[in-house]
C-alpha cells in the first residue's frame, strides 16, 4: 500500500488549495449574502479545467482515456480542497463531473452530443446528480421513453443547469436519465446553506425523455446508479470534509487569538479537547473518503459501500466540526462577520444530498428478520 | 403536562401562551427570520393584552426576594410560572419569544438594585410609543468586543466629572441595542476595585455620546435584534448610576441576577427541542415522512424516543432549578445544569431532525431548519456550555478548573 500522493496529484492539491485559499474564500462571504455566485467563478474555474475535466478532448475537454480514464482519487483531493474554500461554489465547480462520466460510461452517442454540447457552448453550469429522490419524484415508462412527474430538487445548481442526471431507484423500475431542462422552467430558491450554489426546484408533470437520453433502465440501471452514486457520494465527503477542516483551522486559530480569564481560550483543556476531537474525526474520515476513491479508480466491488459510509462518516463529521467552531467563536460565532456561522448552514446538505444511505442498509439488513 | 398536575394557574398560564405561540407567533415566525424583523406589530398587541415585556422575566421575583419581611416568606411561584410561559413561546419561535422578553433583561438589574426613582424613570421610559409608533424597549448593555464569557474584564469606563459620569466604551451583542429607548449601561467606575468597581447607569436614548451602532446578521434568533453601541464620552447624571452611591449595587449582584435567568433560558431550549419533536412526530404518526410508514422502523421511532427522553429530563432540570430559586434555595449549579442540559437537547434534536426528514428540510422557509439554526445560540448566549460546566465543576471542587 502506498498513502504517496503522485507528481500529478501533488500538483492539483496545490494548484487548487491555492485558488480555493485565494479566490473562493474571498468570494464566500459575499456570494453567501447575494445568494448567487460570482460572474468571475465560470472563466477561474474553466482555467483550472474544473468544468471540463470529465469531458473527452475530442468533445473540447480534458479527459483521455473514456470514463475510465479518469481519477476519482485526484477529484476527491481537490474536492477536499475545494471545500476548504467554499461549499456552494465548490459544488458549482465539481457539477458537470457526474453528468459527463455518466454519459460517457452509459449513454448513446445522442445523449453525449446533447450534454457536451451544452457544456462546449459555455453553458454556465451544466448538469446536476438528482438521485434517490423516489418518494418525490414518480418515473414511468412510456415505451422506450420514460415520464418524469413530481418534484425534482431542491438542487445545488439547478437554477443555471442546461440538463440534470436523474438516478431514480425507488418505486417500480430504476431508471438512469439525463433531462433537458427548459429555460426558464426551474424555480431559483435560496436555502440557508449553499447559498450562492443556484439552487432550484422544478415540478415535473410527465415530462418526456427521449429514449436517446434513458442511460440505463432495469438492473442494467441498479448497477449504474450505484457506480454513479458512489462518484457523487465521494466527492460530497470530501467536500464535506474540507468545510470541516476549515471550520476547525479557524476555530483554532481564533483559540489562540481570544483571551478571556487571562488566557487565549484554546487553551483551556475543554476547548482544546473539543478541537482535538474533531482533529482526529477530520483525519479518519479524510482516510476513508480517499480511500473509497481509491476503490473506485480501481473498480473494486466493494467501492460504493464504500463511498457510501464515507459520506456517511464524513456528514456527520462536518455537521460536529461546524457546530462546534461556533463554539469555539462564542457570540461571534453567531453572527456573519466571522466565517463559522456560514460552515455551520453549509454542512447540512452534505448529510441530505446522496440519500440516507445508512437506512438504506439497515432496512436492507432487517428485511428479512420478521420472523419474531 | 404532568409537571403541572394539579396546579391550575400554572396550567392556565401555560395554556394562554401556547395559545399566544400557536396563534400569534407561528405564522408570522418564518418571515421575522428572513426579513430578520423584531416583531412589532405583535409586540404592541402583546401589551395591550397586558402581559408587560418586563413581567416575563423579573428577577428580583425569580430569585424570589419579593417584598415581604425576613423570616415570613412562604414559597413563590414566579420562577417556575416563568418557565412554563418561556418554554411555550419559544415552541412558537425563540427569536420572537425573545423579542417580547428581550427588554426583561434590562429591566432585571433595575428591579432588583435600583432606587425608587430609578425604577419610576425606567417605567415610564418604556411608556407610550416611540417616534415609528412603536412598542418602547430597553437594553441591557454588558458585553463587549474583547468581554464575553469573561464578565469582570469590562473595558468600558465610567469616570467621574462633577455631578455626571462620563461613560466611554463599545457594547456588543447588545439586545434591542439599535431600538432601545432606555439602555442599563455596565462600566468600570475604578479598575483598582476590579469586579467591585463596576456599575450600572440608566442612560435614555437621545442621551449626547450614546450612538446605537450596526445590526448584527444572525445565524439564528433574528426576530431579536442584536447590536452594537458605542458609548463616546456620554455623560449621565449620577443620579442614575444604578443603586445610587451605596458599594452593594456592583456586578456581583448582576451576576446573580444572570444565574436567575438561566432556568428560563433552558425553557426557552426546551421550547425549540420540542417544536422539532412534536414536527417530526406528527410526520411520521401521518405516515408521511420521507413519503412512508416508518414508525415501525426503530431507525426513527428510537430516535424519538430518545428525543422525547432528552427533552423530558432537560424540563425536569429547568423545572427544579425554578422550584429551588421559589423555594430560596441556592440553585446556583441546578440553573447551569439546567440551561447546558436544555442547550445540549436542542442542538441534539435539531440536528437529528434535520437529518432524518431528508432533502425538505433544504427548503427555504422550513420550520424545523429554523429551530436548528435558532437552538446554537443556547448553548453561547448567557453563559456558554463551558462556562456552565465551570459553575457545576466549581460547586463540585471549589476550585476553577482551566
Amino acid at each position: 500500500m502506498d498513502f504517496a500522493l503522485d507528481d500529478e496529484q501533488s500538483l492539483v492539491v496545490s494548484t487548487v488549495r491555492r485558488w480555493s485559499e485565494r479566490q473562493l474564500r474571498a468570494w464566500a462571504a459575499d456570494a453567501d449574502r447575494a445568494a448567487a455566485p460570482p460572474d468571475a467563478l465560470w472563466g477561474a474555474a474553466g482555467e483550472l479545467g474544473l468544468l471540463v475535466d470529465a469531458v473527452p478532448a475530442e468533445a473540447g475537454g480534458m479527459l483521455e482515456g473514456g470514463a475510465a480514464g479518469y481519477s476519482h482519487l485526484s477529484r476527491a483531493l481537490r474536492g477536499l480542497e475545494l471545500g476548504r474554500g467554499c461549499a456552494a461554489l465548490a459544488a458549482l465547480c465539481e457539477s458537470n463531473v457526474e453528468p459527463s462520466l455518466a454519459v460517457l460510461r452509459f449513454g448513446a452517442p445522442e445523449a453525449q452530443e446533447s450534454l457536451f454540447a451544452s457544456i462546449a457552448a459555455g453553458d454556465p453550469t451544466v448538469a446536476v446528480t438528482a438521485h434517490d429522490a423516489a418518494e418525490r419524484l414518480e418515473v414511468a415508462a412510456a415505451g422506450d421513453a420514460i415520464r418524469v412527474s413530481g418534484r425534482l430538487g431542491p438542487l445545488p445548481g439547478l437554477a443555471i443547469a442546461s440538463h440534470a442526471l436523474i438516478a431514480a431507484r425507488g418505486g417500480g423500475e430504476p431508471v438512469l436519465l439525463l433531462l433537458p431542462l427548459p429555460a426558464g422552467a426551474v424555480t431559483p430558491i435560496s436555502p440557508s446553506g449553499w447559498r450562492a450554489a443556484a439552487w432550484g426546484a422544478l415540478e415535473l408533470d410527465r415530462a418526456e425523455v427521449p429514449p436517446a437520453l434513458v442511460l440505463a433502465r432495469g438492473a442494467a440501471a441498479a448497477a449504474a446508479i450505484a457506480e454513479v452514486m458512489s462518484w457523487y457520494r465521494v466527492s460530497l465527503a470530501a467536500r464535506a470534509l474540507g468545510v470541516a477542516s476549515a471550520a476547525i483551522e479557524h476555530a483554532v486559530a481564533y483559540g489562540e487569538e481570544r483571551v478571556q480569564f487571562g488566557r487565549p481560550i484554546g487553551r483551556f483543556q475543554s476547548l482544546a479537547h473539543m478541537a482535538d476531537e474533531n482533529q482526529t474525526a477530520i483525519a479518519a474520515a479524510r482516510a476513508y473518503a480517499l480511500q473509497a476513491a481509491w476503490e473506485i479508480d480501481r473498480g473494486l466491488p466493494g467501492a460504493a459501500d464504500s463511498a457510501s459510509r464515507a459520506r456517511d462518516l464524513a456528514a456527520r463529521v462536518v455537521a460536529r466540526a461546524t457546530i462546534d467552531a461556533v463554539q469555539m467563536y462564542g457570540g461571534y460565532g453567531f453572527v456573519n462577520d466571522f466565517p463559522v456561522e456560514k460552515l455551520m448552514r453549509d454542512a447540512r446538505a452534505f448529510e441530505v444530498l446522496g440519500g440516507n444511505e445508512a437506512l438504506m442498509r439497515v432496512l436492507e439488513r432487517t428485511a428479512a428478520g420478521g420472523g419474531g | 403536562m404532568d409537571l403541572l398536575h394539579g396546579e391550575s394557574m400554572f396550567q392556565a398560564v401555560q395554556q394562554m401562551m401556547h395559545a399566544l405561540a400557536e396563534r400569534e407567533i407561528r405564522p408570522i415566525a418564518a418571515r421575522h427570520d428572513r426579513e430578520e424583523s423584531m416583531p412589532w406589530d405583535l409586540m404592541k398587541k402583546v401589551r395591550a393584552f397586558g402581559l408587560t415585556q418586563t413581567a416575563m422575566l423579573d428577577a428580583r421575583k425569580m430569585t424570589g426576594e419579593e417584598d415581604a419581611p425576613e423570616g415570613d416568606r412562604k414559597p413563590g411561584k414566579s420562577a417556575r410560572m416563568s418557565v412554563v410561559g418561556a418554554e411555550e413561546l419559544a415552541w412558537g419561535c425563540a427569536g420572537i419569544a425573545l423579542a417580547l422578553a428581550g427588554s426583561g433583561l434590562a429591566a432585571a438589574p433595575v428591579a432588583r438594585i435600583g432606587t425608587e426613582e430609578q425604577k419610576q424613570l425606567f417605567r415610564d421610559a418604556l411608556k407610550g410609543e416611540d417616534e415609528h409608533g412603536r412598542v418602547k424597549v430597553a437594553a441591557m448593555a454588558l458585553s463587549e468586543p474583547q468581554t464575553g464569557s469573561d464578565i469582570s474584564s469590562l473595558a468600558t469606563t465610567a469616570r467621574k466629572d462633577g455631578t455626571h459620569w462620563v461613560l466611554r466604551g463599545h457594547k456588543q451583542w447588545i439586545t434591542n441595542g439599535q431600538s432601545a429607548s432606555i439602555y442599563v449601561v455596565w462600566a468600570q467606575t475604578d479598575p483598582s476595585l476590579g469586579r467591585a468597581g463596576v456599575r450600572g447607569f440608566l442612560v435614555e436614548r437621545g442621551t449626547p455620546g450614546l450612538v446605537p451602532g450596526r445590526k448584527e446578521t444572525k445565524l439564528g434568533i433574528r426576530a431579536s435584534e442584536t447590536a452594537q453601541v458605542h458609548f463616546e464620552d456620554c455623560r449621565v447624571h449620577q443620579d442614575l448610576m444604578l443603586g445610587g452611591a451605596g458599594p452593594s449595587a456592583g456586578l456581583g449582584d448582576t451576576k446573580k441576577m444572570l444565574d436567575a435567568t438561566r432556568p428560563v433560558v433552558g425553557a426557552q431550549a426546551v421550547g425549540i427541542a420540542r417544536a422539532a419533536f412534536e414536527h417530526l412526530l406528527e410526520r411520521v404518526r401521518a405516515g408521511s415522512l420521507r413519503g412512508a410508514p416508518l414508525g415501525g422502523h426503530q431507525h426513527i421511532a428510537f430516535a424519538l424516543a430518545e428525543m422525547d427522553m432528552e427533552i423530558q429530563a432537560s424540563r425536569l432540570l429547568v423545572h427544579r432549578a425554578a422550584w429551588m430559586a421559589d423555594h430560596r434555595m441556592d440553585n446556583v449549579a441546578m440553573a447551569s445544569m439546567a440551561k447546558a442540559h436544555a442547550a445540549r437537547t436542542a442542538q441534539a434534536v435539531t440536528t437529528r431532525a434535520m437529518a432524518l426528514l431528508g432533502e425538505e428540510a433544504l427548503e427555504p422557509g422550513h420550520p424545523v431548519e429554523k429551530w436548528y439554526r435558532d437552538a446554537k445560540i443556547y448553548d453561547i448566549f448567557e453563559g456558554t456550555g463551558q462556562i456552565q460546566r465551570r459553575i457545576i465543576a466549581k460547586h463540585l471542587t471549589g476550585l476553577n478548573a482551566c
